[in-house]
């Protein structure tokens, strides 16, 4: 059965620097069943206005890669009502486990809500991110 | 009775005073307001981004072809209009009308080139993902040049000049058609009927020369950038270690203005960056334009430029797939229904009339309908209504007015290249 869960946990926000080590994840986020979402952009600091591609490595409980995922990315203001500008899509698995996500832009500066839905094949888990950009 | 018209007339000084009172001038920037206000200027303006659709983007040589052929009304169905008959250098590329008027009545307000070739999407409803691509369209417009695709790969096979300067630009002129009338898939019924009887290495080659014709075209327009106002200047002096606002450059209402803009009137959402625009689309509520109907605005501009033969995906691109990822990602869902493209606010005190069909004639009319955010006739209006008084609207307008300033671009393209090619002989 496919398990479907809403929640949303920051486990941490790591904000944008240029010091930070390149396999230092921006944010962390984590499912109530353990599913582990880290986020890396390959702009940083992310800027407005820039169009560029994030990765997203996805790991189980008990920190394994998660492989074969499909994933899906919605987002939005949520107070200023409209959506991203753009329609990020994951468009291939670079290693195990993380997944390279194209076509993401923000073109306003203020609250950014992005949610992703990873279907891992035994369940579907949706993860939130909140972020000030 | 007295009593009434007492109280009428105070109530009515009471509401007029109201009005006239300005916003304060603060006396300090936040750290955060000051990186707000810095991020607007055009020092922190990115090299021109590169065009990989376009590998003639940054060739001199293709940027003075395209500024002959920017100028040249040849490239018109009567001989009498070119790009600069509408996007005038002297009005900052627009022409001061509500709408184009060329061959035929347009149906859009002339939009400013300046600083455009930061943008990823272009038409005031972002059909086209290029400039190059961009170029070519209004040729074969019936209301626009009204000329077409054939007749201008002639004009470049028969002008002795232009034929030179193709060549070692682009290569040599592919063979064209012998076929003595104009020919294209878009425009009069004639003109597409003659397309039609063309085999596909015949439209291949008119494609060809059409397209580079429209990255020269672009190689020009790319140079068109703005140049520094006094808000630059201004943004320039703010120092967080000594945050004053008083540092000279700007006066006290214009500071209160810059104050409004990166604050509660929220201009500063989608008027973004050192050119102040995020190049993005929002329904703004705007009336629509006398006897149209509602625009769809991004919703069908995203779907047109999907489909164009010269879009960055298309063969006459020179980018790789992976190289197109605004087209690939763009969004297309049903919030964009009314959407229109937001434009510069540089020289913007100088491109009156306002909008995308030139709606509001005024700053002050724009500043006026921003404030009161009308219920769009089509899908919903983004912006919510500002309550501002009068007199900060008018504070708004000072700041907007610190924003003009003559273009960085040198002079000598700002009009018609000195040394004119030959015409026809």
């Amino acid at each position: 059965m496919i398990k479907k869960s809403f929640f949303s946990l920051c486990l941490w926000v790591v904000w944008s620097s240029s010091q930070l080590q390149a396999q230092q994840p921006l944010w962390q986020l984590q499912s109530e069943s353990g599913l582990t979402l880290s986020l890396f952009s390959q702009l940083e600091p992310i800027e407005i206005n820039r169009i560029h591609s994030w990765e997203l490595l996805i790991e189980d409980s008990a920190g394994n890669p998660v492989t074969a995922a499909t994933i899906n990315v919605e987002g939005g203001m949520p107070e200023h009502d409209h959506g991203l500008p753009t329609s990020p899509r994951v468009t291939s698995e670079i290693e195990a486990g993380r997944y390279l996500l194209e076509g993401v832009r923000f073109h306003m500066q203020g609250l950014w809500q992005i949610i992703f839905t990873i279907d891992t094949g035994n369940a579907v888990e949706e993860l939130m991110l909140d972020f000030d950009l | 009775m007295r009593f009434i018209v007492i109280a009428l007339l105070i109530i009515g000084s009471g509401i007029t005073a109201w009005n006239l009172r300005p916003a304060p001038v603060p006396d300090y920037w936040t750290e955060q307001e000051i990186a707000l206000i810095k991020s607007l200027s055009l020092s922190n303006l990115p090299p021109l981004p590169a065009d990989p659709s376009n590998q003639y983007a940054d060739n001199e040589n293709a940027a003075k072809f395209g500024q002959q052929l920017y100028f040249d009304t040849r490239l018109s169905g009567s001989g009498n209009f070119s790009c600069a008959s509408c996007h005038k250098p002297e009005l900052n590329f627009t022409d001061g009308l509500e709408l184009a008027v060329a061959a035929g009545a347009g149906t859009r307000h002339t939009p400013s080139l300046i600083g455009l070739s930061y943008s990823p999407w272009y038409y005031w409803d972002g059909r086209k993902d290029s400039q190059w691509s961009q170029a070519l369209a209004p040729l074969e417009a019936i209301n626009e040049h009204d000329t077409n695709r054939l007749a201008i790969a002639r004009l470049i096979e028969s002008d002795p000049a232009y034929l030179e300067t193709y060549r070692t630009i682009f290569g040599e002129l592919p063979e064209l058609p012998a076929l003595n009338v104009g020919a294209a898939p878009v425009g009069r019924n004639e003109t597409m009927s003659n397309w039609n009887k063309l085999d596909p290495s015949e439209q291949d080659a008119i494609n060809r020369v059409f397209s580079n014709v429209g990255k020269a075209l672009a190689a020009y327009q790319r140079r068109l950038i703005p140049g520094r106002g006094r808000f630059d200047d201004y943004a320039d002096l703010l120092d967080t270690s000594d945050p004053r606002t008083d540092v000279g450059e700007l006066e006290a209402n214009e500071i209160a203005g810059l104050n409004l803009f990166i604050g509660r009137a929220q201009c500063i959402n989608c008027h973004n960056g050192p050119l102040l625009t995020n190049h993005e689309f929002h329904n703004n509520g705007v009336l629509v334009v006398s006897g149209q109907l509602p625009p769809m605005g991004r919703y069908d501009g995203v779907r047109i430029a999907r489909d164009d033969p010269f879009n960055c995906l298309g063969e006459y691109s020179d980018a790789e797939a992976s190289e197109c990822v605004e087209l690939r990602f763009a969004r297309d869902s049903n919030d964009l229904v009314g959407a229109h493209k937001t434009p510069t606010l540089r020289n913007i005190a100088e491109t009156a009339p306002y909008m995308h069909g030139g709606q509001l004639a005024t700053l002050d009319e724009v500043l006026r309908h921003y404030n009161e955010a009308p219920v769009s006739m089509l899908s919903h209006n983004e912006a919510k209504p500002l309550d501002l008084r009068q007199a900060e609207l008018d504070q708004l307008k000072s700041f907007l007015l610190t924003l003009s300033a003559p273009l960085a671009t040198d002079s000598h393209w700002l009009q018609a290249p000195l040394v004119t090619l030959p015409a026809n002989q």
